[in-house]
């Protein structure tokens, strides 16, 4: 791909003319496949059951939740414990503007975003401040009491929970085909959106702060705001998630929203897929989703072994499974990078 | 002389309980250029940090064309036109040495004088133009710090400052690096050179400022200044017997 340092090039180069070239043909497959997933996911009910469909919609959540915390700890180097805040208060506020309210369901999908991103706002104003750790705690604290609070809030059944009955009016198929629709849109929006976001023109400054914070800051980046974006950014991303995942659900309670283990699953994912890498995000969400579904039965053990593989890749290999594969071949599915082509004349 | 560039009035700065600079008076003129010398721990880089923006100081302590801007976010001062060549390179190692330049290039000021472009530094720099596509954590040392003088003429600056450019660097490369030097001040640009090697800093600046435990204990114009005096004000000759 070609853009606009392509023509500033070749006025600037007395040298050979070159161009800007970021497209690779391994890419170009991953976006062909990527628009046969997403018109998959999103063509569900044609070919699926509904236990794959709803198998199909929790990987997509894992996904979209991950790929949202590879954002913050990959790039933004911000990290989080607490996104089963957005998760949770997302999906409360859908189940609030669609149970109690009466709005239809797949709109109030959309419309509870404002949750997550109002919570964000002031959250960020007072984590901010904390460094590494103490930025990951005050997260978490956050998390929790938002679970509290929830638990004790009479207006949601505090911690009995609600159910989304308003869903009988729909068929089981009505219901399919909302929620494929859905769970397509979300992984546009988080994944494809990330990638827009990492080759747009804040592309090289996300990376650059990725690198080097200081440096960045040094060379005209605005840190500060580029952080408070991504992670409000995120907390939308997160709180969609969460609320397509609990509208499957149809059926929610403060431990099961603001469950910690949200953070765990992202953390999973990112650290053994790749770090701040798209590609290692899926890697990862299908490793967990698959080991999940073969291995959950061994209850303690298996977290056991999660964790240590967590452990075990975050000491020998930072760059994840996709770190690793990079090593082998250099096929980037979603390539940031800019090559420079010296031109035939 | 022409008229003041930036200055700084009883500058100081703390990181949490330590205090690191003592009341700083530091001026410099547009096109200037000034080196700053002094033993480790003087407070030199805490200086560029303070103007630079990287450490919290009162706004009417910096001044940038008479105007307060102490305390003013790093990006702000790049928008004004400063830049700084940091100590250690802290090149964004993931990448390129054209996507490191194009990192300032996207954040850059509104040039004043000739525009710096690619073309211009690889002017300075030809081997620069060879590794353009080459990722910067395989460079040279020298090579690196390159990318990083090359970077920072890319934000366009009024104002450079340099945090020892010729630390861990092969005389010869030091050299090389600073031939840059009069070029850039060709352009207007005034120049802040933090350096060690005093015979370096005292051939390659109009004037220079030593620095002793956070205060400035000696400055003048460099040429003007014997090693006699400069030894004394660098080592703190008063000092020595207390």
């Amino acid at each position: 791909m070609t853009d606009a340092l392509a023509a500033a090039s070749t006025t600037t180069f007395d040298g050979p003319r070159v161009r800007v070239q970021r497209r690779t043909t391994s890419s170009i497959v991953a976006l062909i496949l990527s628009v046969v997933v997403l018109v998959a996911v999103a063509s569900m009910p044609l070919w699926a059951s509904q236990g794959l469909i709803r198998d199909i919609v929790r990987l997509c959540c894992y996904i979209a939740i991950a790929q949202m915390w590879n954002m913050l700890a990959g790039y933004a180097g911000i990290v989080s414990v607490g996104q089963q805040a957005f998760v949770g208060v997302a999906a409360y506020m859908m189940f609030i503007i669609a149970q109690l309210w009466g709005v239809d369901p797949f709109v109030a999908v959309v419309l509870a975003m404002i949750a997550p991103a109002l919570l964000a706002i002031p959250t960020y104003g007072l984590l901010h401040r904390l460094d590494g750790p103490y930025f990951a705690i005050g997260t978490w604290v956050i998390a929790e009491v938002m679970r509290l609070a929830t638990s004790n809030f009479g207006y949601v059944n505090a911690g009995a929970g609600m159910s989304l009955r308003v869903m009988t009016g729909y068929s089981a198929t009505e219901r399919a085909v909302g929620i494929s629709l859905l769970a397509a849109l979300m992984l546009l929006v988080t994944v494809g959106g990330s990638y827009w976001l990492l080759r747009s023109r804040y592309g090289l400054a996300l990376i650059a702060m990725r690198d080097n914070p200081i440096a960045a800051a040094s060379q005209g980046v605005n840190v500060s705001r580029l952080r408070f974006l991504i992670w409000v950014a995120a907390a939308v991303g997160t709180g969609l998630a969460g609320a397509i995942y609990f509208m499957a659900q149809l059926r929610i309670t403060p431990p099961s929203a603001y469950d910690p283990n949200w953070a765990n699953i992202a953390i999973f994912i990112v650290m053994v897929g790749g770090l701040g890498s798209l590609e290692g995000v899926i890697i990862g969400a299908l490793i967990y989703f698959f080991a999940d579904r073969w291995f959950g039965q061994y209850g303690a053990t298996y977290l056991v072994v999660l964790g240590l593989l967590t452990l075990f890749m975050a000491l020998f290999a930072r760059g994840g499974i996709w770190g690793l594969i990079c090593k082998v071949v250099d096929a980037p599915w979603f390539p940031t990078r800019r090559t420079l082509v010296e031109e035939r004349q | 002389m022409s008229s003041t560039l930036l200055s700084t009035q009883g500058l100081v700065a703390r990181y949490g309980d330590f205090q690191a600079l003592y009341g700083i008076d530091f001026e410099i003129s547009e096109g200037e250029v000034v080196a700053l010398i002094g033993a480790n721990g003087a407070g030199k880089s805490t200086l560029l940090k303070s103007i630079m923006g990287l450490l919290r100081v009162a706004p009417e302590m910096v001044r940038l064309d008479g105007r307060p801007v102490g305390g003013s976010k790093p990006n702000r001062m790049v928008s004004d036109g400063v830049a700084i060549v940091p100590e250690g390179r802290r090149l964004f190692t993931g990448m390129s040495v054209v996507d490191n330049l194009r990192v300032a290039i996207d954040h850059a000021a509104v040039p004043r004088g000739t525009a710096w472009t690619l073309d211009r530094v690889f002017e300075l720099f030809p081997i620069l133009r060879e590794k353009q596509a080459v990722p910067v954590q395989s460079l040279s040392g020298g090579q690196q710090q390159m990318v990083a003088i090359g970077r920072a003429l890319l934000n366009q600056p009024r104002l450079l400052l340099c945090d020892e450019i010729s630390l861990g660097l092969a005389p010869k490369v030091v050299k090389e690096i600073y031939r840059a030097i009069p070029s850039i001040s060709a352009n207007g640009t005034a120049i802040i050179l933090v350096e060690q090697d005093v015979g370096l800093a005292r051939s390659a600046s109009n004037r220079l400022y030593c620095m002793l435990e956070g205060r400035v204990s000696l400055t003048g114009r460099s040429q003007d200044i014997s090693r006699e005096v400069i030894g004394a004000a660098y080592f703190g000759g008063a000092h020595a017997v207390a």
